[in-house]
């Protein structure tokens, strides 16, 4: 399916594509989560393994704040009654997650800053995406749509951070 | 405090707010001498809302976070720093000192404001 292209290009860093196909608020629910779930993974072992200051706050607060989005997704899940369903992008977003996860495990020191900036800037670039092509327009229940417009700038500051992150490391 | 103390522009009054006490700031006759006015600023959508509020030294200003995430209110020119404010939580200044100024998320810095303190006279 085209999102699922989209958000796998972002978990390889590759530039995203552009997107046609429309999934179900259930289906997107089990997107947000797990795109989620994955940033929170990345920052978790950033804020520990990283070797800059800057990276280990960054990593820190991806975990936070994708935490925060989490709970709020399920609590409106949980009062929508919506259960959310799992679908080729959010089980391609889990693998890629955990396949990223090895890569950085593997590195260390400057290395490992890079590979984890370098993968947030792509992966939030291409979330956004994804977000302003399919997910928000796609997305029937007004909460729901509510409470991705209202994250999306959120992650855009996120990207911003992760830029001048990425700059500072010497890219 | 001490009258004698010099003016500051803000004093935390978080906990005096939360124990009733009455606010004033150090040294002027803002808070004190008349009704300082409470403004509040959400902190939803990764900003600041109203971005841009006017006001009288001696105000109180609260941030309240409606995000899902933590926020600061950061503002060196105006020497208040809210550190973060937990999703569902508030914070608040009282400001002394007539001015422009600006602040930000330190967290998400895109997400900006600014005060505009008159004087009192």
């Amino acid at each position: 399916m085209h999102w699922t292209a989209a958000l796998t290009a972002a978990a390889l860093a590759l530039p995203a594509v552009v997107v046609a196909q429309t999934p179900t608020d259930a289906q997107i629910a089990a997107i947000v989560v797990t795109a989620n779930q994955v940033d929170i993974d990345a920052g978790k072992l950033a804020a520990s393994k990283g070797a800059s200051a800057d990276v280990r706050a960054f990593g820190e607060m991806m975990a936070t704040d994708h935490a925060g989005v989490n709970k709020a997704a399920a609590e409106l899940a949980a009062r929508l009654k919506l259960t959310p369903e799992e679908n080729d992008t959010s089980r391609s977003l889990k693998a890629d997650g955990d396949r990223h996860l090895e890569q950085l495990r593997g590195l260390s020191g400057a290395a490992f800053d890079r590979a984890y900036i370098d993968r947030e800037v792509a992966y939030h670039q291409a979330v956004l995406d994804v977000l302003d092509r399919t997910l928000i327009p796609s997305a029937q229940n007004a909460a729901l749509r509510n409470l991705l417009e209202k994250v999306r700038p959120a992650f855009v500051a996120h990207l911003e951070r992760a830029r001048q992150i990425q700059s500072a490391l010497g890219r | 405090m001490a009258p004698s103390r010099p003016r500051t522009l803000v004093t935390v009054v978080a906990a005096a707010l939360a124990s009733g006490l009455a606010l004033g700031a150090c040294g002027g006759p803002s808070a004190a001498d008349r009704d300082a006015v409470t403004h509040t600023v959400r902190m939803s959508g990764t900003s600041f809302v109203p971005a841009e509020i006017t006001i009288t030294a001696g105000d109180r200003v609260t941030w309240l976070n409606e995000d899902y995430f933590p926020h600061t209110a950061t503002s060196e020119a105006a020497g208040f720093d809210s550190g973060a404010v937990a999703a569902g939580d508030s914070w608040t200044v009282v400001i002394d000192r007539p001015g422009t100024f600006d602040y930000v998320c330190s967290l998400h810095p895109p997400m900006v404001g600014r005060l505009i303190v008159h004087d009192t006279e």
